[in-house]
């Protein structure tokens, strides 16, 4: 379940805020975790559409073969794009609609349980 | 005539902090004791025996001390004084401006003969609260106040005195560990006088429902010497003070109120019946279960209680009962939630004509109807039932109420509403039904032993498997044919008892039990081959040929291997007798895997459910 993945996987030494492209525009400078739907992939960044259906840059490299998801975790340089420190692909499904409300959840009124 | 201290001389000069010359007095005598020069005047403490207070003599009296006819231990006749408050400490201060010695010292502080060791007690205690101010309130701290109250209400009718030396703890704050308390409490409930036999004898036994201010409920039992004691004190709808009851956890099997523990009261148990009580009415506490939860009820022991916005009343009907062929009143109110799911709820008796008829008037104006206490059926799905302790409170002054205003007038009224009963069929077998109906955590199922009582009820869970006990019998040995349990043939093969013929061979079959935990609790769990070859993913045989050919390791390693995995069960539970004991008896119909998405949606809807109670 994905709450139970990003327990098992937080490092709470350096944690990253849970975001879709709306939250993504209040942290910027920190750390963060997203997942996109790749729309183009370059060699040095993906377009990827957010959970909440917006445009996102993830920089980097990513891996090679990427799936239809990918998570990102990285720094937010700017309110639309993501330096990417880490990918992991999620597959090609994804219940999106779950994971952008855990997002709200995670920004809202359980922020304390996240970070 | 020789002077004695007057009785409560001091009682008397507290309750009368400044008399005026013409005011009509008692006389007023009292030892001097503790005296002490301070400066040019002398303070002393005034004692009558009982009680005791600071003071002062005016100055202008000092030459009397100092001649000798005012002495320490000598009783003085109090003519004039005022009495003033200490301002940093809860006592009071006597300022004796006129007085006359009546006698020389006494041998000793005088002391009031009571026949009471405990106001000895009282009395020494006394030496520390001189000149407390009495404060006739419930909850004064009561060793030495026991005394002060003795004097001062001595001739009070005894729970007023009980009241106020004893303090009234709240409902639920009552726990097994606590030894002394005091409760204050109404019959909602009473029932009859039972008489049982049992191995031990036979006895007789009745229980009551009491409710205190706060609207907590508890069950108080009483056998045999205090049932024939207290059957006649306890009267449906009056006030007691009750106390020196134990309290141990509640028997879910036979609780009908909300509360972890129960009462028992026996012949020590003191019960005093508190007059003059009318005002003391137990709040209404409500614990609501929505319309689209009750699935998990029905038919169960366990009363529920319901808040929705009524959308019809039917006119009275006359319902023949069986039973004496008596005809009762009945009306069906049927009302409405944020769950957009409809129920009816059925009036009978007083409800349907008065609250009933009431509802009917008002019913365009869509009113807002609490309702505590319903017995939850399964007609057609769902149905509500109401009993004679049953609660309706229209239009209620609760946050859930406006709740439910506010979405009732924002969107309820147009929204397309679905009764709970249609989407149930309670002659459905597992399977056809998804997960996800009837949701329930195991601690609902283990916490009412008494589901299933009629015909079994079903419910979908999801758990853990934590424990499957390798040394149980696993299979048996059945009938390829009929899958019914075969014997050993005379000779060799297998007899079939259904199929009335041998076979040499057979098939085992699961018969297994475990052991499934999810956040709320445990509970054991029987399943036959189908689950049980998912859950271990191997059959039966195969797993017998694993345990005889690579031993018990590589079989217990199979077995731990299914442990710690979730799975959604669907189940259906009633109880069953065994060796003379009931027993809830849980099966496993149907096992599916995890769907996480799905999960997860649920729980985001469970999650939004909660945000929109709180």
């Amino acid at each position: 379940m994905l709450l139970l993945f990003v327990v098992h996987c937080m490092d709470t030494s350096n944690p990253a805020v849970f975001v879709n492209a709306e939250f993504l525009k209040e942290h910027v400078g920190r750390r963060v975790r997203t997942v996109v739907q790749v729309i183009q992939s370059d060699g040095d960044k993906v377009i990827g559409k957010s959970t909440d259906e917006k445009e996102l840059v993830v920089k980097g490299y990513p891996p090679n073969p990427l799936s239809t998801f990918v998570e990102v975790i990285g720094i937010a340089d700017t309110t639309q794009s993501i330096q990417a420190e880490t990918w992991t692909n999620f597959g090609d499904t994804l219940d999106v609609n779950s994971y952008d409300k855990v997002c709200r959840l995670a920004n809202g009124d359980h922020k304390h349980l996240f970070i | 005539m020789t002077k004695m201290v007057s009785p409560d001389a001091i009682s008397t000069i507290l309750a009368n902090p400044s008399p005026d010359s013409s005011s009509d007095l008692p006389e007023i005598i009292v030892q001097v004791v503790d005296l002490k020069p301070t400066g040019n005047r002398y303070m002393f403490s005034a004692n009558d025996g009982k009680l005791k207070i600071k003071g002062i003599l005016q100055s202008s009296l000092s030459s009397e001390v100092i001649s000798g006819s005012i002495q320490n231990l000598g009783l003085i006749r109090v003519i004039d004084y005022t009495l003033n408050d200490i301002p940093t400490k809860n006592e009071k201060y006597l300022i004796v401006t006129k007085c006359e010695a009546v006698s020389p010292a006494l041998k000793a502080e005088y002391k009031v003969e009571v026949k009471n060791e405990e106001t000895d007690i009282g009395l020494k205690r006394k030496h520390e609260e001189i000149g407390i101010v009495l404060k006739p309130k419930q909850e004064i701290q009561t060793k030495s106040a026991a005394q002060i109250v003795h004097e001062q209400s001595g001739n009070m009718a005894p729970s007023a005195r009980m009241a106020m030396t004893r303090r009234i703890q709240p409902l639920v704050s009552l726990n097994p560990y606590q030894g002394i308390w005091t409760i204050k409490v109404r019959v909602t409930s009473k029932g009859n006088m039972r008489t049982y036999k049992n191995a031990r004898g036979e006895g007789c036994v009745f229980n009551v429902e009491l409710t205190d201010e706060d609207g907590t409920q508890i069950q108080a039992t009483m056998f045999n010497e205090a049932a024939r004691k207290f059957f006649d004190k306890f009267e449906l709808g009056k006030v007691y003070y009750i106390s020196k009851g134990t309290l141990r956890v509640a028997n879910k099997q036979f609780k009908t109120v909300q509360n972890d523990y129960e009462m028992t009261l026996n012949e020590i148990s003191q019960i005093e019946e508190a007059i003059n009580e009318a005002a003391f009415i137990p709040e209404t506490k409500f614990s609501f279960v929505p319309i689209d939860e009750l699935g998990p009820y029905v038919n169960g022991r366990e009363l529920v209680d319901v808040i929705g916005v009524v959308q019809s009343v039917s006119p009275t009907m006359s319902i023949r009962r069986k039973s004496n062929n008596e005809t009762v009143p009945k009306r069906d109110v049927t009302i409405a939630d944020e769950t957009k799911k409809t129920v009816v709820v059925s009036l009978w008796n007083d409800l349907a004509t008065n609250v009933g008829q009431e509802l009917l008037d008002m019913a365009d104006k869509s009113p807002v109807v609490a309702i505590k206490s319903l017995k939850v059926g399964d007609f057609q799905g769902v149905s509500l039932s109401a009993l004679s302790k049953s609660n309706i409170v229209v239009n209620p002054d609760l946050p859930e109420a406006k709740k439910l205003r506010s979405w009732y007038d924002s969107e309820g009224k147009e929204a397309s509403l679905a009764s709970i009963g249609s989407g149930m069929s309670p002659s459905t077998k597992s399977g056809a039904r998804s997960m996800y109906s009837d949701r329930v955590t195991l601690l609902h199922i283990i916490s009412n032993p008494s589901l299933g009582e009629e015909k079994p009820v079903f419910f979908s869970i999801k758990a853990y498997i934590s424990f499957i006990k390798p040394d149980q019998t696993m299979w048996y040995r059945a009938c390829k044919t009929c899958n019914k349990k075969v014997t050993d043939a005379f000779g060799s093969g297998y007899w079939c008892e259904g199929c009335q013929k041998n076979d040499a061979e057979s098939s085992l079959r699961y018969i297994m039990v475990l052991k499934v935990s999810d956040a709320s609790g445990e509970a054991w769990l029987s399943t036959f081959n189908d689950q049980a070859e998912i859950i271990l993913g191997c059959s039966a045989d195969e797993l017998d040929r694993l345990k005889s050919e690579e031993g018990e390791t590589a079989y217990q390693m199979k077995l731990k291997e299914a442990t710690w995995v979730p799975h959604l069960f669907r189940v259906s539970v009633a109880p069953q007798e065994y060796n003379n004991e009931k027993r809830q008896r849980i099966t496993a119909r149907a096992v599916a895997p995890v769907d996480y998405a799905a999960e997860s949606k649920y729980l985001l809807e469970e999650m939004s459910k909660m945000n929109i109670s709180m």
